[in-house]
């Protein structure tokens, strides 16, 4: 398996300049980092030449520490049972990247979603302008410098008596009179 | 001697008992509280021998619940369906993230105190209520609206300004119909 | 002068066809549809962010609601991205359980589809037999994990509970109930012959446009391919049972019952052999403390089959206590937007809702 990994590693690398690559022999993973501009053409390659034809999954990470969006795709061939996950990282400032969604017909979906979460750009994506969210003036959510609590804490009002955080099983117990026993507090909270 | 006022009440209390015997739920699934719905339903429970059946446009129900959190994007749509809907009316809410948030307490995108956009009748616990909850719901709903105390579709009305306050908060694009009762 | 003659018409959020909380803008011309736009996000409740404000444990209990008709899957996807991650061996019966609790969420998802399916062709006698047997499934959840929904059962490093006293034996017994049941539904359902005329030759989808999409499950199967996550890329043990790949070359709504009717067969012929061959042993390993416990960097991505087709997870760590991103892969989410805009093109408004029921479009794990 480990020679087919590194078969597979040195073909991708003859054909494309690679940031970096690594096997996971247990995981059966090859995994290539790639400048955003060779994405299209080395996802074509692998599906077409290569025959990983199954796009299990596309995400997005955001490294707010190192400035940058990691973008993923997972490719799967169902014949050797091999996953290729092909990265590239965007400047978080200013991501923008090209549309893909003519090489597997599903990526508009999830870049109208990286697109709506993490403010991603796609040169060329037809689609309309929302997607999940409706009116949002905020950041992106997604985005790690959102802060989710906050935000709710000012928009939505809490119903009170949420934030004092009492125990649930003694509060219960105090109404009913009921006694807890010693070894079924320290359980409790 | 006048009986009038005898008739009035005596047509109100046979008409309230009338009501709580037929009561047509919205099939609205906002939430994942719907899963618990069917079960409710069919067989085993078989709601419908309180008089609880399902009915498929806002016009014809009776009670719409909400089924778990609301998210923004659907109040909307629910402030709409409640407004369509016609009198007498009761909204029942559904499982702890309609009470108080529930596990999305720090979500972006959903409400977290349900009575103050719709006039909430009944409250169900829990995650998810269980089938019997469901159905203590319904008895208790009976019990108010024959006790004349299911008057949410009235404190609406009444305090419409309020509700529309709050629901205008977090609804940005406002493009509702006026409506007057 | 020529005439505008589509309408537009709104099929949901609010209608009793459509499955969930999401709405498809039809425009039609008479009765048939010419243009589809599928609008979703009325579920979104942001739990991909929730996550990364919990901590491993905390995240284990979002990780159930992202779908709700059969959320062990989910669970499972989630447990085993951990436990890759963080290296943790789980024991040799926790993986027995988690096929069985597997297995018995994919049977109360196929009856709430023969309920759904049955609905949206008018057939409601079928939801109330189903529906009122899946109860019994349930009671097995219930009595195994304490709820009936959400089990919250599935956790890093095995599974919360061992199987209570003569747990099996009750198993076996609901079995038992079902095959003496599903000659019923096979008479109330399959032999009807309205719902065979209603489906066959609907809703056909392209097998080609299914592989492009990436679609897995009863779609490509019914399509006559045989694939299946838990034979292709096997996870727990399901490499050491024996259980069959229905296929169907339809392609239609039709061919799609057909798969599910024979995968719910499928299903009790699993659970039977797992009961029969369950080894004896622990049902999970001792986490750390899981306010400290802490994670080494590292991601990994974990796939499980669905009644709706491949789940996945997409997990990352930093090395901290708390995911750095958790991506759920639904199995709706790769054609309920772009397949299914194509594929309702030409059908009529009656048979919106079985096409949906049929390709299993879940609104909740599609924007989650």
């Amino acid at each position: 398996m480990e020679t087919f990994l590194e078969k597979i590693k040195d073909r991708i690398s003859v054909n494309f300049e690679l940031d970096r690559s690594s096997i996971d022999v247990e995981r059966k993973r090859v995994d290539v980092q790639i400048k955003k501009e060779q994405i299209p053409s080395i996802l074509r390659y692998l599906k077409e030449n290569m025959n990983f034809r199954h796009l299990m999954h596309a995400s997005v990470v955001d490294w707010l520490e190192e400035g940058k969006f990691e973008v993923l795709f997972m490719l799967w061939t169902p014949k050797e049972k091999i996953r290729v996950f092909v990265r590239t990282k965007l400047d978080r400032d200013n991501p923008v990247m090209e549309n893909l969604d003519m090489i597997w017909p599903q990526l508009n979906t999830y870049e109208r979603e990286f697109k709506e979460m993490y403010g991603i750009e796609f040169t060329g994506l037809v689609a309309p302008e929302e997607f999940i969210l409706e009116d949002w003036e905020g950041p992106p959510p997604m985005r790690r410098d959102f802060d989710t609590e906050a935000y709710a804490k000012d928009v939505f009002s809490e119903r009170i008596g949420r934030e004092d955080a009492q125990d649930v099983r003694e509060t219960i117990a105090k109404r009913s009179g009921e006694v807890i026993p010693d070894f079924a507090k320290k359980h409790s909270r | 001697m006048d009986y009038g006022i005898y008739q009035d009440k005596l047509t109100r209390i046979v008409t309230d008992i009338a009501r709580s015997h037929s009561l047509w739920i919205l099939a609205y699934g906002t939430g994942c509280g719907a899963i618990e719905v069917p079960a409710t339903m069919t067989s085993r429970y078989d709601a419908e021998r309180l008089g609880v059946r399902g009915a498929a446009t806002p016009r014809q129900a009776d009670v719409l619940m909400i089924t778990g959190y609301l998210t923004v994007k659907t109040l909307k749509r629910v402030i709409r369906v409640y407004e369509q809907m016609q009198d007498p009316k009761y909204v029942i809410g559904f499982g702890s993230c309609a009470v108080n948030g529930g596990m999305y307490w720090d979500s972006y995108n959903t409400i977290k105190q349900l009575d103050l956009y719709l006039p909430v009748d009944v409250y169900i616990s829990g995650c998810m209520p269980r089938p019997e909850a469901v159905l203590e719901g319904f008895a208790k709903l009976q019990e108010q609206i024959r006790a004349g105390e299911a008057r949410g579709a009235t404190k609406y009305k009444d305090n419409l300004d309020y509700y529309r306050g709050n629901q205008k908060k977090i609804i940005k694009n406002w493009d509702f119909p006026d409506y007057n009762w | 002068m020529k005439r505008e003659r589509a309408t537009t018409l709104y099929f949901g959020p609010q209608h009793p066809g459509i499955t969930g909380n999401m709405m498809i803008r039809l425009k039609v011309e008479g009765d048939t549809i010419v243009k589809a736009t599928t609008e979703v996000g009325y579920l979104h409740r942001a739990f991909e962010k929730l996550v990364e404000k919990r901590n491993w444990v905390q995240s284990f209990t979002l990780m159930c609601r992202f779908c709700v008709p059969e959320p062990d899957p989910v669970e499972n996807t989630y447990a085993r991205a951990v436990e890759m991650i963080a290296g943790i061996e789980i024991p040799e019966r926790a993986k027995w359980i988690r096929v069985l609790i597997l297995e018995l969420a994919r049977m109360s998802s196929l009856l709430l589809w023969h309920a759904g399916q049955g609905h949206s062709l008018g057939l409601y006698t079928m939801g109330q037999w189903s529906v009122g047997d899946r109860n019994y499934i349930l009671d097995l959840f219930e009595e195994l994990t304490g709820a009936r929904i959400y089990h919250m059962y599935v956790w890093p490093g095995g599974v919360r509970k061992d199987f209570p006293e003569g747990f099996e034996d009750r198993v076996l017994k609901v079995m038992d109930y079902f095959e003496n049941k599903l000659p019923d539904y096979d008479n109330l359902l399959f032999e009807n012959s309205i719902f065979q005329k209603r489906t066959q030759g609907v809703g056909i989808v392209n097998p080609e446009q299914i592989i492009e999409h990436g679609v897995v499950g009863q779609p490509l199967r019914a399509a006559g391919i045989k694939s299946d996550i838990r034979i292709d890329d096997s996870y727990e043990v399901y490499d050491k049972l024996k259980f069959d790949i229905p296929t169907q070359t339809g392609s239609d709504i039709w061919a799609r019952a057909l798969v599910r009717r024979a995968e719910l067969r499928e299903s009790i012929s699993i659970i039977r052999q797992v009961i029969g061959k369950i080894p004896k042993g622990d049902f999970n390993v001792k986490l750390p403390n899981p306010q400290k416990w802490t994670i080494p960097a590292g991601d990994a991505f974990a796939r499980a089959e669905s009644v709706r087709g491949e789940v996945g997870m997409y997990l990352v760590s930093d090395g901290g206590n708390k995911p750095r991103r958790a991506h759920f892969r639904g199995a709706a989410y790769v054609h309920a937007v772009s397949l299914l805009e194509d594929v309702l093109v030409g059908a009529n408004i009656a048979d919106v809702s079985a096409i949906m029921n049929s390709l299993g479009t879940c609104p909740p794990e599609i924007e989650r």
